[in-house]
């Protein structure tokens, strides 16, 4: 197990770099010099001069990247072109929002998914089946936007049940929950169907598989079949699905730090982008990379943990 | 003799989308107790669904109508779910078919033994281990306590299925029922789960069911006889009286085409003509009326009556009841071929020489940092061939001993690490595919499994003509292509508009040897021809392929681990043990005489489809060693009954004995 850790562990870094590599020939590539991007049509030679040597780009390529790396290794990720603060703190200040709001959506994503494909699984073909069904594709077709706003209109502008805005008071854990419970609400709503669908057809197959019957021919009873036996192995697919989902959960975070007014890196991300300050906006991608990896890493340790087979592939 | 178990009249039926499918009718026989019951038919005779029937673990689309099944004086099909749980792996228990899909992949064989446990409350956990622990030392698996803890793709294939039957004997069930137990392994791996079976059965007094369509392993290991045929009960007896005079046509010509039982070699291999009768509407009177030699008007119109013979055993014919008088049946057997008069002296057709095939385990990189060769396994060593125009070629191995990797090696689809392969006399071994495309057209491959070779969307017609369009053969006119291809393997024409799903397994083999001949290849490798087929069936395929032989002069180089089958089709044949020929010869000889050991208990490990002829001896000790873990000295010298230091030092190196025979063997057999 520990072998296949390391190895893990050194693919993950090899992904990490792979991804600087990209994002710094792509910043090399966007035509225009960043300098005078950044300083604007009137600056003098010299203002110009003095950057360009500030920011190391009168080194070679390979210098410059190196010493990028070296600093994002070292959690130097640059500094923010208005304010000068630390973009490695500024973005830390916001990505404790984010993931809050990623672990709520698919958590009770998760909690309500799963069970509801077992269901679906084990009693195949019924009313509750259909029902799930049907309400499934409904919830992945319906854009999660759409859902947010409904919801904020309702819940929150109609029957004033829940706060509409922000991430509630710092340090009041009750605000900060009320505040999550909307936001989680739209972006985890289309992976309730997504995961129930999806356990749904893979323990639907392996019911099928001879294990199963001969788990029930030694008499043991349903519950233990499903849950020891069948569950098992249904889910490994679903695990990698939900670690891979968190990317995506990441960019669809955006869309609800927008529209419910909420901090995060979504939201930062977006100012950044429309303010065009590109070190906020590198160094976050940086970041929510470098934590999609951790996640996907998680998972599959997860999976070989359940899995003895494949701890010995790879 | 008290019955343990008694099934009275059982009717079941399965909804499908062409109807219901009465899948068993009215079948009633009985258990003794302490004894060993085989029930055998081939694939449709419902043997399975008895199984499942007792077990009460029918498919979800199976109705039972009707009858009962008393065990220990209760009905089962009266209790309630809960109380035949209460049954289940307790009172009744099962030993599967394949150990590999029927075994949790994810829980340890303790933990899956442990839960088979959990009613006996009064166990600590610690006891239960130590029962199980226990059980598994005691179906011959080393090291118990530590295996214990392994899960079962650590297992070896026949590991496996030992620990199955522990798993199955751990609560001292009264009945075990053995679901075609030997099926998924290798015929050494057979000899040594039969011996183990009837061992156990004899020290615990169980009373064991074994389903099966293998007469071998029923004529060595039962005691009495159900033979099932398209869901009916046809005969019941002793294991003698059923082999040795069987009362009932179908089990006479059940045992006939038995390729173990023929002792000569025909021209021919015997067949049941026909096929089994649609279930949804099952005929008025005899049920093997349509493929009966026997048959009369009186048997397509009345069910004949069951009668009891002197021996208390059962057959329902209408010759034993006196209706219909015994007469000699016409000619059963097709006229046969004349034997063909093979040219030896001709150039040979495929040559193999010291053919090398090695897979490697480790990337370059690392061997290369190290500045070694990397690790690998060697999957075909040092293989020399020859095979001649119109003469056939068998290849027997077990699994692991590469047989199907020379195969491909051959069609270039595994490319070769040293060594030569000569087609024509031309050199063809790792040709880049453009190069090696038009070869293809003289060498073509008939699949192991005729169903996952075909792609299901694609019709018969387009699928037996798709060589055609592969090698963009335009001036044929492909429905007249169709026709005769379909002809030629005797596939009614009808079925050209049909779907692979929609044929018999029959059927599908000879869609995969037409596509093998659209071409006509001049060579024909075929992997386990006849792997999946009832015997009654194999028999025909085995027929046409000799046919298109006679008729077009092919060459056949075929796969297989089924000696019977191999020596009625075979001019030579090459045993094959952990990549390497051991011993090659003509058929007829090696038959008659095996020079190296593992040929000889290969060739003695067959079950005999006859009850007095009980193998004595105990077949090979231990399973075929990975490849990864290649012995020193003699690849077989782990396994063999005459090793000497010798073998444990140094290979033996391929030598002729006599004009024909070659071997690998230090020490040959007198």
């Amino acid at each position: 197990m520990s072998g296949y850790i390391l190895k893990r562990l050194a693919l993950a870094a090899a992904v990490i770099l792979t991804v600087l590599v990209i994002l710094f020939s792509l910043l090399r590539l966007v035509p225009g010099n960043p300098v005078t991007i950044a300083l604007g049509p009137q600056a003098t030679p010299a203002a110009i001069a003095h950057y360009s040597a500030k920011m190391n780009l009168d080194q070679p390529v390979w210098v410059q990247f190196a010493t990028y790396a070296r600093n994002v290794v070292t959690g130097d990720l640059g500094e923010d072109i208005f304010t000068g603060r630390k973009v490695a703190i500024i973005v830390g200040e916001q990505i404790g929002y984010s993931l809050m709001l990623m672990v709520a959506a698919m958590g009770w994503a998760i909690v309500l998914g799963i069970p509801l494909g077992c269901l679906a699984a084990v009693r195949p073909n019924t009313w509750l089946d259909r029902i799930t069904g049907v309400l499934s594709v409904g919830t992945i077709a319906i854009p999660s936007f759409l859902m947010a706003i409904w919801a904020l209109l309702i819940l929150s502008v109609q029957l004033r049940w829940l706060p509409a805005m922000g991430a509630g008071e710092a340090g009041d854990y009750g605000d900060q929950a009320l505040h999550l419970i909307l936001p989680a609400f739209a972006v985890g709503l289309g992976w309730v169907g997504y995961l129930a669908r999806m356990v749904r057809a893979s323990m639907l197959e392996v019911l099928g598989e001879p294990f199963i019957r001969s788990a029930r021919a030694f008499g043991l009873t349903p519950q233990r079949v499903i849950f020891s036996y069948a569950l098992p192995v249904a889910i490994l697919p679903t695990i990698t699905l939900i670690g891979m989902g968190f990317g995506g959960l990441i960019s669809s975070a955006v869309f609800a730090e927008v529209i419910f007014a909420r901090p995060g890196v979504g939201k930062l991300i977006y100012d950044s982008v429309q303010a065009r300050n590109f070190p906020i906006v590198q160094g976050a991608v940086v970041v929510t990379t470098a934590l999609y990896i951790l996640v996907v890493l998680l998972s599959d340790l997860l999976v070989s943990w359940i899995d003895p087979r494949v701890r010995r592939v790879l | 003799m008290q019955h343990l178990l008694d099934i009275k009249n059982l009717s079941v039926d399965f909804h499908t989308l062409q109807g219901r499918m009465k899948a068993l009718r009215n079948v009633s026989f009985g258990m003794k107790k302490g004894r060993i019951l085989g029930i055998v038919g081939e694939s449709g005779s419902g043997k399975s669904t008895v199984l499942w029937s007792i077990m009460g673990l029918l498919a979800p689309n199976a109705k039972v109508i009707g009858g009962s099944i008393l065990f220990q004086d209760q009905d089962l099909l009266t209790l309630s779910e809960q109380a035949r749980r209460q049954l289940r792996g307790e009172a009744i228990s099962v030993v599967f078919q394949d150990p590999m899909t029927s075994q949790a992949p994810l829980l340890s064989y303790g933990r899956q033994m442990a839960d088979i446990l959990y009613r006996r409350r009064e166990m600590s956990r610690c006891e239960k281990r130590g029962a199980a622990a226990e059980m598994l030392g005691k179906v011959g698996i080393p090291d118990p306590a530590f295996r214990l803890d392994q899960y079962p793709h650590e297992f070896s294939g026949g590991m496996r299925q030992r620990a199955g039957i522990a798993m199955a004997l751990l609560t001292g069930p009264n009945l075990l029922l053995a679901d075609e137990p030997t099926t998924a392994l290798d015929v050494t791996m057979e000899a040594q789960i039969i011996h183990l079976l009837r061992d156990l059965q004899a020290e615990t007094e169980a009373t064991v069911a074994v389903v099966s369509h293998n007469l071998g392993l029923i004529a060595e290991l039962c005691d009495d006889v159900v033979v099932m045929y398209a869901g009916e009960v046809v005969e019941t007896g002793a294991v003698r009286q059923i082999f040795h005079a069987p009362r009932h046509p179908y089990t006479q010509a059940l045992l006939e085409c038995d390729p173990a039982r023929i002792v000569e070699r025909p021209a021919r291999l015997p067949i049941i003509a026909g096929e089994l009768p649609d279930l949804t509407s099952p005929p008025a009177g005899c049920i093997f009326a349509d493929r009966c030699p026997y048959t009369l008007p009186l048997c397509r119109t009345e069910k004949p009556p069951v009668v009891v013979g002197t021996d208390g055993g059962l057959a329902r014919c209408h010759i034993q009841s006196g209706a219909v008088a015994a007469r000699v049946p016409g000619a059963v057997m097709p006229a046969a071929s004349g034997p063909l008069a093979r040219a030896a002296n001709e150039a040979p057709l495929l040559e193999t020489r010291d053919l090398n095939i090695r897979f490697p385990t480790e990337g370059m990189l690392l061997a290369k940092l190290q500045g070694r060769q990397p690790k690998g396994l060697d999957a075909v060593l040092d293989v020399s061939l020859t095979l001649h125009p119109g003469e056939t070629l068998g290849v027997v191995g077990e699994s692991g001993s590469g047989k199907s990797t020379l195969g491909r090696a051959i069609l270039n689809l595994v490319s070769v690490t040293t060594g030569k392969v000569l087609f024509e006399g031309n050199e063809v071994q790792s040709l880049p595919e453009h190069k090696f495309k038009p070869l293809r057209r003289n060498m073509a491959m008939m699949f192991q499994d005729p169903n996952g070779s075909l792609s299901p969307r694609k019709t018969v017609r387009a699928l037996i003509t798709e060589p055609l369009q592969i090698h963009g053969i335009k001036e044929r006119d492909l429905d007249r292509e169709a026709e005769r291809l379909a002809d030629m393997v005797r596939l009614p024409r009808p079925l050209l508009a049909r779907f692979p799903n929609q044929l018999s397994g029959g059927q599908a083999r000879r869609v995969g040897v037409a596509r093998a001949l659209a071409l006509s290849p001049r060579l024909v490798i075929a992997d386990e021809p006849t792997a999946g087929l009832d015997v009654s069936v194999q028999g025909e395929i085995l027929n046409l392929m000799a046919d298109l032989q006679a008729e077009h002069g092919l060459a056949y180089l075929i796969i297989t681990h089924n000696l019977p089958v191999i020596r009625h089709i075979s001019d030579r044949i090459a045993i094959m043990y952990l990549g390497r020929i051991v011993e090659q010869g003509p058929a007829e000889e090696i038959f008659r005489h095996q020079h190296h050991p593992y040929t000889a208990s290969l060739v003695q490990g067959v079950p005999q489809p006859d009850p007095d002829r009980k193998r004595a001896h105990r077949g090979l000790k231990g399973e075929v060693p990975s490849l990864l873990e290649r012995p020193r000295g003699c690849d077989f010298v782990s396994r063999c009954p005459n090793a000497r230091p010798l073998c444990h030092e140094a290979k033996p190196p391929h030598r002729g004995v006599g004009p024909h025979r070659v071997i690998a063997c230090h020490f040959p057999l007198a």
